[in-house]
């Protein structure tokens, strides 16, 4: 089944497009390239393959025109017909003709040239030689220009044809302009015709889809028809006459009752007796529009002998299933499309109608046959007068009456909703949420519990014997707090007096004092010199200290004192210089070789000592750790520059005045090993 | 409503507070404050978090087991209200509350009473031992007493006399 669709048809281009499109695709893929020293077999082939390639395109373009324009006597009459009405046969025909002829020249043109070139001797004949066949096909294009600008035309309009199936079910609508023929599509179709109160808005054929009785129905508009006699007729109205003429549809003759169309009723009846012979075998119904303006039963007594008479005419086609109608009213009917009443009641009684005769025909055809087993409904012929009602089961019937009841009861009962309603609407009352909750006493019902105490949740803790495990808790802790009692007792042993913890306080004290020094001398341990203890230069080791520690630690410090003092060097000697007397108890001889040498420097110092003198500072005294006194001068010295405080003005000095380099040069010339020399 | 444990410190969650995180098999993660979140984002284990209460009660620092936690437990199914239940339920609460703050602070103080003994035990130690620094061992045969030293002051006789005359 052909779709008759004309949308496919490729664009047909006019006449210099054409020639430019096919020249520049032979210059586009064939090679371009050729020199005069080639072969001369080469330069043949080179120009004949130019020629030949454009005579296919030709051929190839000319011969899809020819193929896609439908062909007026193979597609189905509607078709041919409104082709006709739309474009004249004859010029579609000739136009397509010229079409082909083209076709065939430029082939032969292409073959007379090929020959030719076979002979060219030189580049340039066969050049010439293919620009004569080049320009001879171009020219025939030309000469068809006309005839190509006329089927784009044509393609064009066709493809905006509604899509008409010929073969299914169809209602027409038909009668005079302004009737409400359109405005009767809008309303029962998705549609969306012109309305407008001047004549022949509708040009040309529109298509719409409704569905009854879960089929499709095609509703198809037409155009205004006039009565006027056959041949004066344009082609708007010859499209309506077309449609009439070839489609096996139901027709719905337009009757305007109140005449605002323009036209008499008289009129509308003349045109509908010069087309009734359209009407043959084809469902007819009579529409009365506009009752909205003009009800059936005002109208004048002679125009409604003449609506009558076109329903008698109605009534011939009508397929009854006995052989006479038995219903005059599915024949002639009425309507408004404004108020919309009977519109539908139309709708359903063309596609009634044309069911039925579609129905019909099909059972009397053939192909029927075949399948007419598959949809047989079997009816047992009634063998008594006895009744037989389906039989419902007793269970169902009172479960069916169970729930009659409750629906009643539903609609009886008061519900929440209804009470909102009542007390004010949604935002107003809030529902009691624990009306219906059921507890142990009713009071209860509006308490509060807090769900959070204490940082404890309290859910967690209800519990029905809570009580009970309440009391033995305390229990336990009762016991466990007698327990605790009679521990505390025993730890008070081990505390020290206070005596006791005056001495252990001196003692971590001394410990500390120990450790601290230790800690010290280790760290300087490399930058000070190792002194020996006799050149104390701290007087550290001296008897007055030595008695007051050994006094702290409780011990009489004399005897010791006086004993260091008999041993001690320096003491030793004075006491050799002025007398014996004070109390010593060492024997002191072993000392008497050093006494003897150091006596010499002690009794230059004793003699002059009658006051004490200090030292010059450039004097190494012994246990200093200097080697000799210029050494102690030098250090005496860096002493004194050490702590001279630093010039921190920041003024220019002699080293700041120079500049050494403004611009060295490695940094402002190479090249980089990677990388770029943007910035320096 | 109910209050939530967070996840990495064990400390109390209120409405509005804190973020709660849903793995993908469907695991729920509450934090009490970023802090928590971010640590455990970080992937630490609580239980190495020195502050988290997982941690304490791990290495013994909290009380562990008690019958007082026995009274707190997520119950899914809910009981019928009762009135009198609920009264006593919220007058339990404080009570038990007590009890365990309580026992907890027993914990606590057990665990530091050990320390002071250790304490003065090793005080007791170091003063037998290092007596020696400040009392030396012929002032200590003398006097055995593990004291400083009495240190002997020198008075004159004169003054003595004069003193008494002054006191009397």
């Amino acid at each position: 089944m052909v779709q008759y669709n004309f949308k496919k048809i490729t664009v047909v281009p006019s006449g210099k497009d054409f020639i430019d499109i096919i020249l520049s695709r032979t210059q586009r893929q064939t090679p371009t390239v050729v020199h005069k020293g080639y072969a001369i077999s080469r330069l043949r082939q080179f120009y004949m393959r130019k020629v030949k390639y454009t005579q296919q395109n030709f051929h190839e373009k000319l011969s899809t025109i020819i193929e896609e324009f439908p062909r007026l006597d193979d597609i189905h009459p509607f078709y041919g017909d409104l082709l006709h009405v739309l474009y004249n046969k004859d010029h579609y025909k000739l136009a397509l003709g010229q079409v082909n002829t083209a076709r065939n020249l430029i082939s032969k043109i292409a073959k007379d040239y090929v020959k030719l070139l076979k002979y060219g001797d030189s580049l340039y004949r066969c050049k010439s030689l293919k620009v004569a066949a080049l320009g001879r096909m171009c020219t025939v294009i030309k000469r068809i220009g006309p005839s190509l600008a006329y089927l784009e035309q044509i393609r064009q309009h066709m493809a905006r044809l509604p899509s008409i199936d010929p073969n299914t079910r169809t209602i027409l609508i038909c009668g005079y302009p302004n009737v409400g023929k359109s405005s009767f599509i809008n309303k029962i179709t998705r549609a969306d015709v012109d309305v407008q109160p001047y004549a022949f808005t509708t040009k040309s054929l529109f298509v719409g889809h409704t569905d009854y009785k879960y089929l499709r129905y095609q509703v198809i508009d037409t155009p205004g028809i006039l009565d006027r006699p056959f041949e004066d007729r344009n082609i708007i109205e010859m499209c309506s006459i077309t449609a009439l003429a070839h489609l096996r549809a139901a027709v719905l003759f337009f009757l305007d009752i109140s005449g605002s169309c323009g036209y008499s009723i008289a009129q509308q009846a003349a045109l509908f007796h010069s087309i009734k012979s359209l009407f043959m075998n084809k469902p007819l119904i009579i529409v009365c529009n506009k009752t909205d303006l003009q009800p059936l039963e005002g109208i004048s007594e002679e125009d409604k002998k003449l609506v009558l008479e076109m329903k008698a005419e109605a009534m011939k086609t009508v397929i009854g299933q006995g052989g006479e109608p038995t219903n005059g009213d599915g024949v002639l009917l009425t309507m408004s499309t404004l108020t919309e009443e009977g519109v539908i009641a139309v709708k359903n009684a063309a596609c009634e109608r044309l069911l039925d005769q579609r129905v019909e025909l099909k059972m009397k055809s053939k192909k029927i046959n075949d399948c007419l087993n598959r949809f047989h409904v079997a009816i047992p012929k009634p063998r008594d007068q006895k009744e037989r009602p389906p039989c419902i089961p007793q269970s169902v019937l009172e479960a069916k009456a169970k729930q009659a009841a409750q629906m009643a009861e539903k609609e009886k009962r008061k519900t929440e909703k209804d009470l909102e309603d009542e007390n004010g609407g949604a935002g107003v009352y809030s529902a009691n949420l624990r009306k219906n909750y059921i507890l142990a006493n009713d009071e209860w019902k509006d308490d509060v519990l807090p769900e959070i105490l204490d940082g404890h949740n309290v859910y967690d803790f209800i519990d029905p014997d809570i009580l009970q495990r309440l009391e033995e808790l305390e229990e336990e802790e009762g016991m466990r707090q007698a327990e605790e009692e009679n521990e505390d007792f025993k730890m008070d042993g081990e505390e020290l007096t206070p005596e006791e913890q005056a001495a252990l306080a001196e003692i971590r004290k001394k410990k500390s004092l120990l450790i601290r020094e230790h800690r010290m001398k280790k760290s300087t341990a490399e930058s000070r010199p190792t002194v020996p203890r006799k050149f104390d230069k701290d007087r550290k080791f001296t008897t007055e200290r030595m008695g007051r520690q050994l006094s702290a630690l409780g011990l009489d410090p004399s005897l010791a004192i006086n004993r260091a003092r008999g041993r001690s060097l320096s003491r030793r000697g004075r006491k050799r210089e002025r007398s014996l007397d004070k109390g010593d108890n060492d024997a002191g001889d072993a000392m008497d070789m050093d006494v003897d040498q150091q006596n010499k420097k002690l009794r230059i110092r004793s003699r002059s000592r009658s006051r004490s003198k200090s030292r010059p500072p450039g004097e190494v005294a012994p246990g200093e750790g200097f080697k000799d006194s210029a050494q102690k001068v030098k250090a005496l010295k860096l002493a004194k520059k050490s702590v001279k405080k630093r010039n921190k003005d920041a003024r220019r000095g002699e080293a700041d005045r120079v500049i050494p380099s403004l611009k060295p040069k490695h940094l402002f010339s190479g090249k980089r090993s990677i990388g770029k020399t943007q910035r320096r | 409503m109910r209050l939530e444990k967070c996840w990495f410190c064990s400390s109390t969650v209120y409405p509005g507070h804190g973020i709660q995180f849903v793995r993908n098999d469907a695991k729920i993660f509450r934090f009490c404050r970023s802090k928590c979140h971010k640590n455990f984002k970080m992937k630490r284990n609580p239980r190495k978090v020195k502050w988290t209460k997982a941690y304490r009660r791990l290495h013994g620092k909290d009380m562990t087991q008690d019958s007082t936690f026995e009274f707190e437990r997520k119950r899914n199914r809910p009981e019928r209200y009762d009135r009198n239940l609920a009264e006593n339920t919220l007058k339990a609460i404080k009570k038990i509350d007590k009890v365990r703050s309580n026992r907890e602070a027993k914990h606590i103080e057990k665990r530091m009473k050990v320390k002071k003994s250790k304490e003065r035990r090793e005080a007791a130690k170091e003063l037998e031992q290092s007596i020696h620094l400040v009392k030396p061992p012929s002032v200590l045969a003398q006097d055995p007493s593990l004291t400083l030293p009495k240190i002997k002051v020198k008075v004159s006789q004169q003054q003595t006399e004069e003193n008494h005359a002054m006191e009397e």
